[in-house]
């Protein structure tokens, strides 16, 4: 817990205001085919080198800036004299060098190292204009490393589209590790695991407080599955909704103001919003059918759900305000786990098809269904990054749940390796 | 042995207990005047002694709280699970007649509460999972409670398909997990 309690001491210093010419010149619907070659040189150090500090600084700002689809890194082999200089202002920069390459982007930096406290500066040039896009120095502890990359990397992605990166958030899941269900937060990558809960029962189906680092989740720790609020940095627990009967699938509002969920306490189970104090504030289905997985709309007015009204669980949308439900989804016998992108108008969803739950997307007006993954094990659970480009989700091959992310158009999957092998439920956080 | 004995009783002092009840209820008939009879001259017959014997039980009466534990522990080693098709909450005919055989226990131990847990098998999703094993338990409910077991002792919990019996991946194992529970609470 101690690494929880200490926030991140990363102080961030904009050097220089820059134009944002490349700013939404880039969008990231389809990743792979506009990406931009991009020279990544490895951090130097200012005074004395601390190999592994780098080594894992370069590591993590990698494997983001290559799991966002955006680039094509230019090979380091090839890299000429420039690479080995600290120079990094723009009049240092040899940028003939880099250009000769074919690179369209550089990155450069540099780390230093003074009793624990970590330094790092980094440059990310328009190798073609030779101007600076985006400069920064992060000062923070030396176990900040993988932070200040993350969060780097987040910068340029800002940078080039005009949208953060969600490389520096977090995502909690479900992992059984200790033989209960209970619930866990980590970095993006995996990294720097916790346990939150010890509730020893069962806990389910976390969701982030868009506004405050907090968690809604299902407990049977009172011998009811009831919603519960976690706070993360204090630790501080209540219990939120505890009807009789169900109390799940808790999502807050975009506004963070509202949750909805489903409860069973007249008989069925239907959807309701609670206010974050818990008060009950409105019935938003009625019907004799299963209602459950709610899921915001981006502007909150609107909410997909799953219902087996019709026969099979299928996606529906519920408008909030004048209760009318439209139905989203047609094909296969069994829809599940909706989650909206809280950017655009998209929506993923699993279907069992051949017995295989797989992941699908579809605009909320029905139109352009896709499928996005394919392949052996159920895919389900999938839930958006907060800038909307990313999925995280879990994976069930018959040997276990494990977690994975790819991007929105369901390539680039990778697994999660570091939450094991009994994690599931991930939800992802918004900024961090 | 002496517990099978002891249900026989209890239900046999049920069946007696609702035929006098039966009894009762009849409509009382009207009472008609009796016609007047000569008097008869009843001849005198001699005494017969009729011999009387105290008879000693040595068994011990079985005290009430003796009964109630009996049949306790008759409910809780009686009470059997029933099984679900997949995705349906109805109930089966065989599901039926297990809950026949349940209430049964059921009210010959009327101090008995009972927990009726719903379970579902591990394929679809979670939450659908959780309000299908609740629409379970609630069917088993139902059914016990129209067989003339009190609804105030019977609470159910939905654990949807987080707690399966047979962890194998097969129609066998998923079929066993689909199940309504029935745990004696205090």
């Amino acid at each position: 817990m101690t690494l929880l309690l200490r926030l991140p001491v990363v102080v961030l210093l904009t050097l220089v205001f820059v134009n944002s010419a490349l700013a939404s010149r880039i969008e990231i619907s389809s990743p792979g085919q506009q990406a931009i070659p991009l020279a990544l040189n490895r951090i130097l150090p200012i005074t004395s080198a601390h190999p592994e500090i780098a080594a894992e600084f370069d590591r993590v700002l990698e494997y983001d800036l290559e799991f966002s689809g955006l680039f094509r890194f230019i090979d380091p082999a090839s890299f000429m004299r420039d690479a080995g200089s600290l120079g990094l202002q723009r009049s240092d920069v040899d940028f003939p060098q880099w250009r000769i390459l074919g690179s369209e982007l550089l990155i450069k930096g540099g780390y230093q190292l003074n009793g624990e406290q970590l330094t790092v500066d980094m440059r990310l040039y328009d190798v073609t204009s030779q101007r600076l896009l985006t400069g920064r120095r992060y000062v923070g502890q030396r176990g900040d490393v993988r932070k200040i990359a993350h969060t780097f990397a987040d910068q340029v992605l800002e940078q080039l589209t005009g949208e953060s990166g969600p490389f520096a958030t977090k995502i909690a899941y479900i992992s059984e590790q200790t033989g209960n269900k209970e619930l866990y937060l980590m970095d993006v990558d995996g990294h720097g695991a916790v346990r939150l809960t010890d509730h020893r029962s069962i806990v389910l189906n976390p969701d982030f407080s868009p506004t405050r680092k907090e968690l809604i989740f299902t407990s049977y720790k009172q011998e009811n599955p009831d919603l519960f609020r976690k706070e993360v940095y204090t630790g501080q627990e209540s219990r939120l909704s505890f009807q009789q009967g169900l109390n799940i699938s808790g999502r807050y509002s975009p506004d963070g103001r509202q949750i909805a969920l489903t409860l069973s306490k007249d008989g069925n189970a239907e959807l309701y919003l609670i206010g974050t104090n818990g008060t009950l504030l409105r019935r938003l289905t009625n019907h004799y059918a299963i209602d459950v997985d709610p899921s915001w709309s981006p502007d909150g007015n609107r909410i997909a759900f799953v219902s087996d009204r019709l026969g099979n669980p299928h996606i529906f949308i519920v408008d909030i305000h004048s209760r009318e439900v439209k139905r989203l989804t047609y094909d296969g016998r069994y829809n599940a786990t909706p989650a909206w992108n809280p950017k655009s108008d998209r929506i993923v969803f699993s279907r069992l098809e051949d017995s295989i739950f797989n992941l699908f997307t579809i605009n909320p007006d029905g139109s352009d269904e896709r499928q996005i993954t394919f392949g052996g094990g159920n895919k389900e659970h999938p839930r958006w990054s907060p800038d909307g480009r990313f999925l995280v989700y879990s994976l069930d091959d018959g040997r276990g749940k494990s977690l994975w992310m790819m991007r929105a158009d369901g390539s680039g999957a990778r697994r999660i390796a570091a939450a094991g092998d009994r994690a599931s439920h991930p939800a992802w956080s918004g900024r961090w | 042995m002496k517990f099978l004995s002891v249900v026989r009783f209890l239900v046999i002092g049920f069946a007696f207990a609702v035929l006098t009840v039966g009894c009762a209820k009849q409509p009382v008939v009207e009472e008609t005047p009796v016609p007047a009879q000569p008097t008869q001259v009843v001849v005198e017959q001699p005494v017969r002694a009729v011999q009387e014997t105290p008879i000693t039980d040595t068994s011990v009466a079985m005290t009430a709280e003796e009964a109630a534990a009996e049949a306790r522990r008759a409910a809780a080693a009686g009470l059997q699970r029933i099984h679900f098709d997949f995705d349906r909450s109805d109930l089966t005919e065989e599901a039926k007649q297990i809950l026949v055989n349940n209430a049964g226990l059921l009210r010959a131990a009327p101090q008995v509460n009972v927990l009726i847990e719903g379970h579902t098998d591990e394929r679809g999703s979670d939450e659908y999972n959780l309000a299908l094993g609740e629409r379970r338990a609630i069917s088993a409910r139902n059914f016990l409670v129209s067989l003339g077991v009190g609804a105030d002792r019977l609470r159910i919990i939905s654990y949807g398909e987080e707690m399966p019996i047979a962890l194998e991946r097969n129609e066998e194992a998923w079929a066993k997990n689909r199940r309504a529970e029935f745990k004696i609470s205090r």
